[in-house]
């Protein structure tokens, strides 16, 4: 037999007209559309949801959830999944406390550490991944709990309060008015937007998610993009931690509870933002819209008191919602 | 237009030109299976050679042996009259030769520049640290003309490309790398009749940009309407090459059949 091929669109008209123009107004612009509502309902409701006040509050609250979106992001769209950001965070907030707090480390050199066991971390998902070929999801599971293990050694399940006053002092200021966190999550996604749009690497990270193979045969160094994604996310995972760290005052890990976020609100983040679970597409700006959206309507539920439970099934429905708009862009596809 | 285009190449029967690329006795085994044998083959510049033969004959490990996917088990590989040392994809391309892969190993999801550039993106400004955007939507538009495609807009998502389009965009990319010797396997094997014209037509495109073409085939009238010379390979060996202008469709066909009825008769 002839080798396989496969088939280009021959019988596909080059443009689908008609009806599914509406839902592709809505795919590509329903998550806008959605925020200005929410937004411009809350603002009715509420009297003091649209204040400076409370708009930095949002944007803190999105800053520490965004900024590991945003790596989350970046190994989306090169085709991985890395559900150990989990642990990574885990470990990256007990080491904050046992090496700022218990051993009494300067800031900037807790932080180079952290960032030193974010990147260890990083290349033991990516030894799984590109040496021994487990599926990303697989492997970072594994690895996440490995991770969360260590985290359990090394504190005895013990929150580590932090007295030492450096860490807030520092990471809560607030130049030109704004606190550092928010500053970062808007340097972090700048960063993302030029290194996804503007970089060879940029390139590379969506070719290798998109058609592994066909990066690889056009002489895309796949490895090293596979690399250097899981290097971001954790890398990303470890300074959202940190941020979070210093706004609550102490290690975040109760047992082995880890309380800042948890997976589905990030893949809610990411899958809203129209990153696919399948690879190689995603626009990190849409990805802050996503992150922007779930946390006004987290603040505007909180502002209204309807309590926790509501919060839980919105926020599962919004899980849901982003699951299907992702399978829906795969099949107009 | 296949027909009018050949009065205005002297190559398509004409007589002698250079040798861009030739093999010496190569051969590549896969544990028992030989699957190619002692090969002698030639091509010459700003041709279109033609690769026959029955499925399994060995044509498609030929071409990946030049184009350095796979390497030999012995014998030699020439390029422009000296021994090229090809240990994989890069030493071939820098040869100048450059495969469009069956595949077509094109990004659906991004565009036809981005994939045109995939793996060797222009850059400017500090450190060369950014995309070169501007140029590299030149240069394609500038090569997209050069083989004379028809695709709407270089922005063009590569999803949205017809079959004969995608095949463009594929050939172009070869182009931008600077190859010199195309190589493609089966490009029509997937498409309609109206899209394989139009690859017929860019691979007659690409011989009147000087470039070299080599075709593996199954179609036997394909041959015919593009190629300078015809080899036909038979269970790993090469059994003949032939000028097209020299022979025809039957001369050919039993060339094949005759090495069939020497295998059967010596089995
Ligand atoms: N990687 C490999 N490992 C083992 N055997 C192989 C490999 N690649 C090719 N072969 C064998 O080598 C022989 C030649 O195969 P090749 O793909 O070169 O044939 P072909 O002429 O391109 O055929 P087709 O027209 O079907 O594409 C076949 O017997 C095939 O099974
Ligand atoms: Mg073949």
């Amino acid at each position: 037999m002839r080798e396989e091929t496969s088939a280009p669109s021959v019988l596909r008209p080059p443009s689908t007209p008609g009806s599914p123009r509406v839902l592709d107004f809505l795919l590509e612009n329903g998550l806008y559309v959605s925020t200005l509502i929410l937004i411009a309902v809350f603002s009715v409701s509420i009297p003091v949801f649209f204040t400076l006040e409370n708009a930095v509050n949002i944007l803190s609250s999105a800053a520490l959830k965004g900024i590991i979106a945003a790596g989350f992001t970046i190994t989306l769209i090169a085709g991985l999944i890395d559900t150990s950001i989990l642990g990574m965070a885990a470990l990256s907030t007990v080491l904050t406390g046992v090496l700022f707090q218990q051993l009494g480390w300067p800031l900037w050199t807790t932080m180079l550490g952290v960032a030193a066991a974010a990147l260890v971390m990083a290349s033991l998902n990516d030894a799984l991944v590109v040496r021994a070929k487990i599926n990303s999801f697989v492997a970072t599971t594994a690895t996440s709990g490995v991770f969360l293990g260590v985290c359990l050694a090394l504190t005895n399940g013990q929150t580590i309060t932090i007295t030492r006053p450096e860490l807030q002092t520092v990471l809560l200021a607030r130049p030109l008015g704004l606190p550092v966190a928010i500053w970062l999550m808007f340097a972090v996604y700048g960063a993302g937007y030029v290194l996804l749009n503007h970089t060879r690497l940029g390139s590379h990270l969506y070719a290798t998610g998109a058609n592994h193979n066909a990066a690889r045969v056009n002489g895309v160094p796949v490895n090293r993009v596979t690399h250097i994604a899981f290097a971001l996310c954790a890398l990303a995972a470890a300074l959202g931690t940190v941020l979070a760290t210093a706004r609550a005052g102490s290690s975040l890990l109760f047992g082995t509870q880890f309380l800042t976020f948890d997976l589905t609100e990030i893949f809610t983040a990411v899958l809203l933002g129209g990153a696919s679970l399948f690879g190689g597409s995603g626009k990190i700006e849409r990805n802050l819209v996503a992150v922007l959206f779930l946390t006004i309507l987290a603040n505007g539920l909180q502002l209204l008191q309807t309590g926790t439970g509501i919060w839980l099934v919105l926020k599962g429905a919004a899980f849901v919602a982003a699951i299907i708009l992702d399978v829906v862009r795969q099949r107009r596809q | 237009m296949l027909e009018s285009s050949n009065l205005e190449h002297a190559n398509r029967f004409g007589a002698t030109s250079e040798t861009i690329l030739e093999t010496r006795n190569l051969s590549k085994s896969f544990g028992a299976v030989q699957a190619v044998r002692n090969v002698n083959w030639s091509v010459k510049r700003g041709e279109v050679c033609a690769l026959l033969g029955d499925n399994g004959a060995g044509k498609s490990t030929l071409i990946k042996l030049i184009t350095g996917a796979i390497l030999p088990s012995s014998g030699e590989i020439w390029v422009r009259g000296s021994r090229a040392r090809i240990t994989g994809p890069s030493d071939a391309l820098n040869l100048g030769i450059a495969p469009v892969y069956q595949d077509l190993a094109l990004i659906e999801g991004r565009n036809v520049i981005q994939n045109m550039f995939l793996g060797s993106e222009l850059t400017h400004g500090p450190l060369n640290l950014f995309l070169d955007h501007a140029r590299m939507a030149l240069e394609t538009t500038r090569v997209l003309g050069e083989i004379r495609s028809r695709i709407p807009s270089a922005r063009a998502v590569v999803r949205k490309l017809s079959g004969g389009q995608r095949q463009a965009v594929a050939i172009a990319r070869t182009l931008i790398r600077g190859g010199q010797i195309i190589i493609m396997d089966e490009p029509t094997a997937a498409l309609g009749v109206e899209q394989t014209r139009e690859v017929l037509q860019l691979i007659e495109n690409l011989r009147t940009q000087g470039r070299t073409v080599v075709l593996i085939t199954h179609n036997m009238s394909q041959v015919f309407q593009v190629a300078d010379q015809v080899s036909v390979m038979f269970r790993g060996e090469m059994i003949g090459t032939k000028r097209v202008k020299d022979t025809n469709q039957e001369e050919v066909i039993s060339m094949i059949v005759g090495a069939k009825r020497e295998a059967m008769g010596a089995a």
